[in-house]
């Protein structure tokens, strides 16, 4: 092992400092609370929704057709596709339509075998994380098009989930100004709690560092009132429900 | 952000400042007309609004009654998930705890998204005294920021400037003007900060939900700022108030379906954002080095005192702002402080401990309760205010010539014929004032009052003269009762009497 440099001797300083004041932090909440420090894990009878909600399911008809209702509602596009050749076909007409020069893409199989590289000829499509020397989130900034895969999606709230992880980037479904999300249909949910319990079931060390729930392009009503779309985040944002 | 009481001393003088700003009063009842109404089309739509809140507040309860092990919990697990967690007491501590980040990450620029933490600490400032830029990312933000004033609602910073004038401070920012339309100026922002996020040093975020269970940090957003500042840059610092801790993923469904439709009445954020410690080895984005300081200042004050302990349930929604009738009035920069409407009117003076400085904020309310309704966690801030009130005056802090008033008038309501005497010189005495019979004169006492409003004179006979007539009257009235009407109350007493006779009554037992 190589010495501690002098970051690392820094922060390890502020861990021990962080560990005594912690005790002395709980202890002052718990002697203000009038209980002794809780070690044990309390009952908590009141976890997640109430129960009549939790009952709450609807078709894959009703899941579709509610999805697409709440995305195209907060200015996002769906489309409903039945292959993934329909969906290479719907980016490849797009990009052709906005004339996208730069597109960058997570590194998942789904998405190695849908040849947009091919596809299309005119623009260049970058893969996420392939290249240690790149500086990435530069890549996606500059990019017209990101294209990632759902891990989840929430037809109640017209949501998708995605998750980071080596070769998904945080910024891919962030930084390009149109983003488009490839959903296989059977992970669309109904609600909102089918997917985060899962978050609970999976535990912390199986969490990736990024999760993040998308309900349609980047907004603000900051300037009087005014909606405007695109701020920081995609401005156009297409869901392709696929399957 | 400068200090906290700017212009004008108190509650009634920034008030006036508000009241006078035409554009400000349309601006703010514009608004918080189009969340509540926003709200409430959200709320009814998604149904069983009441189980909802009810719920959401049990939850809130229970984290907060148990805080001891549930924020022990969530540092454990931060910890386990490589973050370095400190903790702060008092303001003093985040910002020297921030800056002593700031210094060994050699930042230059610091990008923040909003959090209201951050605002409580002043923290932009301290930042700039050691060199380091501070920049709001959150539009709203941004602009009060180059305005630099205090935002002046919770969810809508803004809501006080017109496009004009932020067309204006945006000109100024880019060398070249702009023109006074939306799309133009959000376009400007996007570009400017988009360089600011890629060369910032250090990401600012603050927490809307900390969940104990697996360390993870929540982010409610709409613009998409608060993911680049947790995305792009190398450090991250998350400022969290203790209390923003709910256990479980389970648990934030519950809050996912009260926040956005109680702030702005959408179904969900446009990003909701939980974030588990920095990246990962293999990552090729997010911070290097991620740091959560956990600050009390003032917090740990609610907590065990049964009064204004579901102080600490709050989630920051601002929907008390928009239902607040005070609020839409006067705006949010009436109330001197970071935190403004119903929520800041407790909220300020609780977590400072000095009642008697913001004692006129407690004041700010017609005490009608709406908040109560709004709150959708059931927080009783109208009782609050009461408390409040109630506290100022029993720790020798109340209006001494309100005192000597109530005092008076306890001595002359004590005794009939001390009240009698007052009224016939009073009688005598409004003739000097009374016009077309009202009394507008605003000198004296009545200064105050008629201001705003006209005092009515004393009548000729009052009730009080004419009660001893109206009491011979009934009398006199329940002597000649309607024959009918007095046989059918005789039978009913027979009636009663016969059953009394048969030995058992309605309530009798066996």
């Amino acid at each position: 092992m190589a010495e501690p440099t002098a970051h690392e001797q820094w922060l390890a300083k502020l861990e021990t400092e962080s560990k005594t004041r912690q005790e002395q932090f709980m202890n002052g909440i718990s002697q203000r609370l009038g209980h002794p420090r809780m070690t044990e894990k309390p009952q908590h009878p009141f976890r997640g929704a109430p129960d009549f909600w939790k009952a709450f399911e609807w078709s894959e008809d009703e899941r579709i057709r509610a999805f697409t209702d709440n995305f195209v509602s907060v200015g996002g596009h769906v489309a409903r596709l039945d292959t993934m050749d329909d969906a290479k076909q719907f980016i490849a007409d797009k990009a052709q339509e906005m004339s996208a020069k730069f597109v960058i893409r997570q590194n998942q199989p789904e998405l190695d075998a849908l040849g947009l590289e091919n596809a299309l000829p005119d623009a260049k499509v970058s893969v996420w994380n392939t290249d240690p020397e790149q500086y990435w989130r530069a890549r996606a900034a500059e990019a017209d098009f990101g294209v990632v895969i759902a891990d989840h999606a929430v037809a109640y709230t017209g949501s998708v989930t995605v998750l980071s992880g080596p070769n998904k980037g945080r910024s891919v479904s962030l930084l390009p100004t149109v983003l488009i999300i490839i959903i296989p249909v059977e992970r669309l949910k109904t609600k909102l709690g089918e997917v985060l319990t899962s978050f609970d079931e999976a535990g912390r060390e199986k969490l990736p560092a990024g999760i993040h729930f998308i309900t349609g392009p980047s907004r603000s009503s900051d300037i009087e009132n005014d909606l405007t779309i695109g701020v920081h985040g995609p401005g156009i944002v297409y869901a392709l429900l696929v399957g | 952000m400068s200090g906290s009481h700017q212009a004008g001393a108190t509650v009634k003088a920034r008030a006036e400042l508000a009241l006078n700003d035409e554009f400000l009063r349309k601006a703010v009842k514009f608004t918080t007309e189009r969340l509540r109404n926003g709200k409430k089309k959200a709320s009814e739509e998604h149904g069983n609004w009441d189980e909802w809140r009810e719920r959401g507040k049990q939850i809130r309860l229970h984290t907060i009654a148990h805080l001891d092990y549930y924020l022990n919990l969530f540092v454990d697990n931060a910890r386990a998930n490589g973050v370095h967690v400190h903790f702060a007491n008092t303001a003093e501590e985040a910002v020297k705890l921030t800056l002593d980040i700031a210094e060994h990450a050699n930042a230059k620029s610091v990008v923040k998204s909003k959090s209201m933490v951050t605002e409580e600490l002043h923290l932009n400032h301290a930042l700039e005294s050691i060199g380091v830029e501070a920049i709001e990312t959150d539009l709203g933000e941004y602009i009060i920021q180059l305005a630099g004033e205090m935002p002046s609602h919770i969810v809508i910073p803004a809501i006080h400037k017109n496009r004009y004038q932020i067309a204006e401070l945006l000109s100024k920012e880019a060398g070249y003007t702009l023109p006074p339309d939306t799309t133009a100026l959000a376009g400007f922002v996007r570009k400017k900060l988009r360089e600011k996020f890629l060369e910032a040093d250090i990401g600012m975020t603050g927490c809307n939900f900390a969940i104990a269970e697996t360390g993870s940090m929540v982010l409610f957003e709409n613009e998409g700022n608060a993911r680049m500042v947790s995305t792009v840059p190398k450090t991250q610092i998350t400022l969290m108030g203790m209390e923003r801790i709910i256990p479980s993923w389970e648990d934030l469904e519950v809050m996912a379906t009260l926040l956005p439709r109680s702030a702005t009445g959408q179904k969900l954020t446009m990003y909701m954002s939980g974030i588990t410690g920095p990246r990962r080895a293999e990552d090729a984005d997010g911070p290097d080095e991620m740091h959560i300081i956990i600050v009390d200042n003032g917090r740990s004050l609610q907590l065990g005192d049964p009064e204004f302990q579901e102080l600490l349930n709050c989630i920051r929604c601002g929907a008390c702002l928009n239902a607040c009738p005070v609020y839409r009035h006067i705006g949010g920069h009436a109330y001197g402080s970071t935190y403004s409407g119903p929520i800041g009117a407790v909220l300020t003076p609780s977590l400072n401990k000095n009642i008697a400085e913001w004692d006129d904020v407690a004041n700010a309310s017609s005490l009608c309760g709406a908040c109560y309704e709004a709150c959708p966690v059931k927080i009783p801030l109208h009782d609050m205010l009461v408390y409040l009130r109630r506290r100022k005056v029993e720790s020798g802090n109340g209006s001494k010539l309100e005192s000597i008033g109530m005092q008076g008038f306890a001595t002359v309501m004590g005794n009939s014929s001390r009240l009698g005497g007052v009224l016939r010189l009073g009688k005598l005495g409004q003739k000097l004032v009374v016009r077309s019979g009202v009394i507008r004169t605003k000198l004296g006492p009545l200064k105050g009052w008629n201001t705003y409003r006209v005092t009515p004179s004393l009548p000729k006979e009052s009730f009080r003269d004419r009660f001893d007539t109206l009491d011979q009257e009934l009398k006199q009235g329940l002597k000649q009762m309607d024959p009918a009407m007095q046989s059918r109350m005789e039978q009913l007493v027979q009636q009663r009497k016969n059953n009394g006779d048969s030995g058992k009554g309605g309530h009798g037992h066996g």
